[in-house]
């Protein structure tokens, strides 16, 4: 038996030799990697886009017509003041409605808005959460933290304009996508962010959606002009004759007039 | 001390030929290989669409995983990764293992499973700069865990050619 400082034979020496790398500090270094990568993608799925309200929420005291017309907001452009009322509740989602975006507002823009003829507002009415309309509600809220930095309408358009790029993959919310578009447009996207991932304007586009069920909407888009719902909102002259209508009788602009003559 | 005590003792110290500086690269690449390991999971977990976005700052993390090439052979390339990882860190792990650190297979894997992760990381990045003209950070991150398991993987190949002791 090997003694302290005795001349016996020693013990077999277990220490590693000078340069060999300390196995302790390595599996050390091996247990902080995997805490701090399994912490961080844990981390990831509860905080990142977790938090993103995708779904109507629960909003109490709405069976009071007048508490659901003040809890819902429309977006609007044109007059205020305009007589003629102008109301489409609509689904990004909706390929319909894409096209209602593409060929029937422009026009609308041009002949009536732009000429602040007409109160026109916008109104979500998400058709989801069933299948390719899954993200219609995140897509509302996602307009709306656009319109808190001002953008709404450029934001609209370029929610319908790239449709198919966002809506078709249900697996997950477009969150990305959505703060890509943000990024296009010049927002400030970390603000952007934050708002998509919170349930800010839920109970707003939750409200919208309930006054178009009050209101009888059964699909979008649906266009209400003058309190009446117009079926045939493709037909850009049928849509025009029903603003006219309730405008009345145009003046004729001056240089039309002279045209004419 | 006599000098026969002294001869004895150290020879405890004096490691084979085969295995000087064995050690420290496979551990180097243990943890490289975690680390990409983890990084391959976490797009995974993007791609399966448990993580509803990821953290990409200024790239465009979104671009390449919507993309036709985030698919190889039918399979996710992040799942590529997590198990091309996950076996050159378990393959590691055994190579600093007495017992199989001078086992010419275990050089042999970790020579050619590092080479193949080298060439495909190359690919992805040539698809993403050329097919996709999109960048990833995480890609660009896991190419680089790539290449590190890749140079720390030449050593390999004088140890597979090494008799076995």
């Amino acid at each position: 038996m090997a003694t302290k400082g005795g001349s016996g034979p020693k013990a077999p020496n277990r220490k590693a030799p000078p340069n060999a790398p300390n196995l302790k500090a390595f599996y050390a270094l091996l247990a902080l990697v995997a805490v701090v990568g399994i912490g961080w993608i844990s981390w990831s799925v509860v905080n990142r886009g977790g938090g993103a309200a995708t779904d109507p929420i629960v909003l109490t005291g709405m069976e009071n017509a007048q508490a659901l017309l003040e809890r819902a907001q429309g977006v609007k452009a044109g007059n205020p003041e305009a007589t003629a009322q102008v109301i489409v509740f609509s689904d990004f989602t909706c390929p319909a409605c894409g096209r209602f975006t593409q060929f029937i507002e422009p026009q609308m823009k041009t002949e009536f808005v732009d000429r602040g003829l007409i109160d026109f507002t916008y109104y979500d009415y998400p058709l989801g959460p069933e299948g390719v309309h899954r993200w219609g509600f995140i897509a509302a809220r996602a307009a709306r933290c656009a319109r808190d930095q001002g953008t709404f309408w450029e934001y609209h358009d370029l929610l319908f304009g790239r449709q198919p790029e966002w809506s078709y993959d249900v697996r997950r919310p477009p969150v990305d996508r959505f703060i890509e578009y943000s990024r296009l447009l010049a927002l400030d996207a970390d603000a952007f962010r934050d708002c998509l991932e919170s349930d800010r304007h839920a109970d707003v586009v939750t409200a919208n959606r309930m006054l178009g069920d009050q209101l009888g909407v059964r699909g979008t888009p649906t266009l209400f002009i003058g309190g009446r719902s117009i079926e045939n909102w493709s037909d850009w002259n049928a849509v025009r004759a029903a603003i006219q209508g309730q405008l009345g009788p145009m003046p004729v602009p001056a240089d039309t007039a002279a045209d004419g003559n | 001390m006599s000098t026969s005590e002294a001869t004895a003792a150290d020879a405890q110290f004096v490691r084979p030929e085969h295995t000087t500086g064995l050690p420290l690269t496979r551990m180097i690449m243990a943890v490289a290989a975690l680390a990409g390991a983890i990084i391959a999971g976490y797009m995974l977990l993007y791609k399966l669409g448990v993580l509803a976005s990821i953290a990409c700052g200024t790239g465009a993390c979104e671009t390449v995983q919507a993309s036709p090439w985030s698919d190889f052979l039918g399979v996710p390339v992040p799942l590529w990764g997590v198990a091309g990882y996950g076996a050159i860190f378990v393959v590691a792990l055994l190579g600093i293992q007495p017992a199989l650190a001078a086992d010419r297979r275990v050089a042999a894997f970790l020579f050619f499973a590092c080479t193949y992760a080298f060439g495909f990381s190359a690919y992805l990045s040539w698809i993403e700069a050329v097919r996709i003209q999109a960048w990833c950070r995480w890609c660009i991150a896991s190419a680089v865990v790539a290449t590190l398991l890749f140079l720390l993987a030449l050593p390999e190949i004088g140890r597979m050619r090494r008799r076995d002791a």
